[in-house]
């Protein structure tokens, strides 16, 4: 009685409304798209055109003269990548803590831990600039790296990864005369590979895309990121849509692409708590 | 705790080791937790103390003038009238985002939640708009819906309604920001329930079908009840999000227009940071404010709206 097949009036209505959802949902990034590479005067062109008549790069030359877009590409690779690297490192460290070895107040800490995921940003934003003017890490890459360089979301996370490992491997290890961090490093670790893939993936892409953060702990155009570079330089209406679309479709396409090739990890590192920053 | 069971288990079974390892390991404990304790300490828990005294102070963006303000900025805010209006936006705000994207997400939900090869695709689609920026996203919107050149604008003209100007009216204005909100957002709660809804036990729908329930029925009175926890932290989690929207409406209408989309974080950030005298101080108090909303929101759904049966939430 399982399996049958055959396809009902409410099937059909089903495919045909999921399906034009599907075009709702990728035809502005479609738009998006081609726009990038159509003319100036095609751009503005009323009434608008589908497609480009004739496919141009100019846009993406136009952008080079009226946005620091290679600045603001290597401020977010620098800023993301930075975060993601680091706190992969931290954030599993602690996670393995939490998870395997001995200390006093091991729970009421975790509680702790956890704890801080329940605190919005907005409220240590104004703290967190004070704190960094006196520290002199305003618009530096280590004021922007630093407060981001752990997460309780991500050594929550680990935690519950490094917790499902049998104690067996940690054995031989032992035997094999290990330190506690080299049984850590080569034999723990390597075993929560796919969560550090999901976890970092989270992370970049979260980092590539925000925008309040960056905006208040940045202020030279010199370090701004893509999201707070493409904010601040849309406002100003000096720059034509032509460009401002170029630069667009430029920021989105690094995570778009991880997104392509890693799917599975970006719907693992959702499925495991669900949490957005 | 299954943790320290599995760690005391191991220690029987294995000996001699059993005396040395609880030492080294709570030696080396610290080395694991230190860098992570020191930030958290710094950045988190330092500001979060702080928020709650700098909201008593008063404090420019350059760090002159420090003086004590006591409640003076609590009293200023509720005087306030933009504070007032950004609060009501924030509210009208999530409470039009909230259920756009539930409803919307719980509806396409139920229709890709199948292991083939086409849901799968829908799926992985409707999630695309999630992954790329908001600020992205908002500049794509803002020249779409631009009132003189955009796309939509002249789909609308031809299909006889004029030029509307989505963003730039402000009744509007505000319901536009949800709708593009909703666009960007509604992907991720779709992966979310879609999970749960793969995981409810196939034989509860078969019952239902042998007993007559046509396919909407089932969902509502099999699926919808079954992934209740699931649809509960969605809610949750897209109400505090939607409390502290600030990039589409910093991009696409800077507040405006008339005030009409200016939300708290949006007025937090420009009494802070964008606007003479930067006054930190009171920025802080609209901050804590603001995490006090959140914060009775959050247990008001959690207690009473979201209730359902007795075990649940």
């Amino acid at each position: 009685m399982g399996g049958r097949k055959t396809i009902t009036p409410g099937g059909v209505v089903a495919i045909v409304i999921s399906a034009l959802v599907m075009l709702a949902v990728l035809a502005p990034l479609l738009w998006l798209f081609v726009s990038s590479f159509k003319s100036d005067k095609e751009v503005i062109a009323y009434p608008p055109t589908l497609l480009p008549q004739d496919w141009t790069l100019d846009q993406f030359e136009a952008v080079n003269h009226s946005l620091p877009i290679a600045k603001m590409f290597r401020n977010s690779l620098i800023f993301a990548g930075g975060v993601t690297v680091i706190s992969l490192l931290l954030d599993s460290m602690a996670g393995y803590a939490f998870a395997r070895l001995d200390f006093k107040h091991k729970k009421l800490w975790f509680a702790v831990v956890l704890l801080t995921m329940m605190v919005p940003f907005q409220i240590l934003m104004t703290p967190l600039y004070i704190e960094e003017h006196y520290m002199g890490l305003l618009d530096t890459f280590v004021g922007l790296i630093l407060p981001r360089a752990t997460s309780a979301y991500g050594i929550y996370m680990m935690r519950s990864f490094f917790v499902r490992l049998p104690v067996s491997l940690e054995e031989s290890g032992r035997l094999d005369g290990l330190s506690e961090f080299g049984i850590f490093r080569r034999i723990m670790l390597p075993q929560c590979l796919p969560a550090l893939v999901a976890l970092g993936v989270f992370h970049f892409m979260n980092n590539w895309n925000d925008l309040l953060y960056p905006l208040m702990l940045t202020s030279s155009t010199e370090m701004r990121t893509f999201s707070a570079g493409l904010a601040m330089l849309v406002g100003n209406k000096v720059i034509k849509f032509g460009p401002t679309l170029a630069a667009t479709l430029i920021s989105i396409l690094p995570v778009l692409v991880l997104y392509m090739f890693g799917q599975r990890y970006f719907r693992e590192g959702i499925a495991s708590t669900g949490m957005k920053e | 705790m299954p943790a320290l069971a599995t760690v005391g288990g191991a220690a029987g079974a294995a000996g001699s080791a059993r005396r040395r390892r609880p030492l080294s390991r709570r030696r080396h404990a610290w080395v694991f937790l230190a860098p992570s304790a020191v930030i958290l300490a710094v950045f988190v828990f330092v500001p979060l103390v702080s928020s709650f005294v700098l909201s008593g102070l008063a404090i420019d963006v350059f760090m002159n003038d420090v003086s004590f303000a006591g409640l003076d900025n609590f009293r200023r805010l509720v005087g306030d009238q933009r504070v007032w209006g950004a609060t009501l936006n924030t509210l009208y705000f999530a409470a039009l985002a909230v259920p756009a994207q539930m409803v919307l997400a719980l509806a396409m939900a139920s229709m890709v939640s199948r292991n083939n090869r086409w849901c799968r695709l829908l799926r992985s689609v409707y999630y695309i708009p999630f992954v790329c920026s908001m600020t992205a996203i908002s500049i794509v919107w803002s020249i779409l819906l631009d009132p003189n050149m955009g796309a939509l604008s002249y789909l609308t003209r031809q299909l006889g309604l004029g030029a509307i100007g989505f963003l730039k009216d402000p009744a509007l204005a505000m319901p536009t920001v949800v709708a593009i909100t909703t666009w960007k957002g509604f992907g991720y709660i779709v992966t979310l329930l879609s999970a749960a809804i793969l995981n409810v036990p196939a034989s509860l729908d078969e019952a239902a079908q042998l007993d007559g329930a046509g396919p909407i029925r089932r969902f509502v009175q099999i699926t919808v009840p079954v992934i209740w926890p699931t649809i509960v932290f969605c809610v949750v989690t897209t109400t505090i999000v939607s409390l502290q929207v600030f990039d589409q409406v910093y991009i696409m209408t800077k507040g405006g227009p008339h005030g009409s989309t200016e939300t708290l974080v949006a007025y937090i950030y420009n009494r802070g940071f964008q606007t003479a005298p930067y006054d930190l101080g009171y920025a802080s108090s609209i901050a804590v404010y603001l995490f006090a909303i959140i914060a009775v929101i959050t247990f008001v759904l959690r207690r009473f709206v979201l209730r359902r049966g007795e075990d649940e939430v």
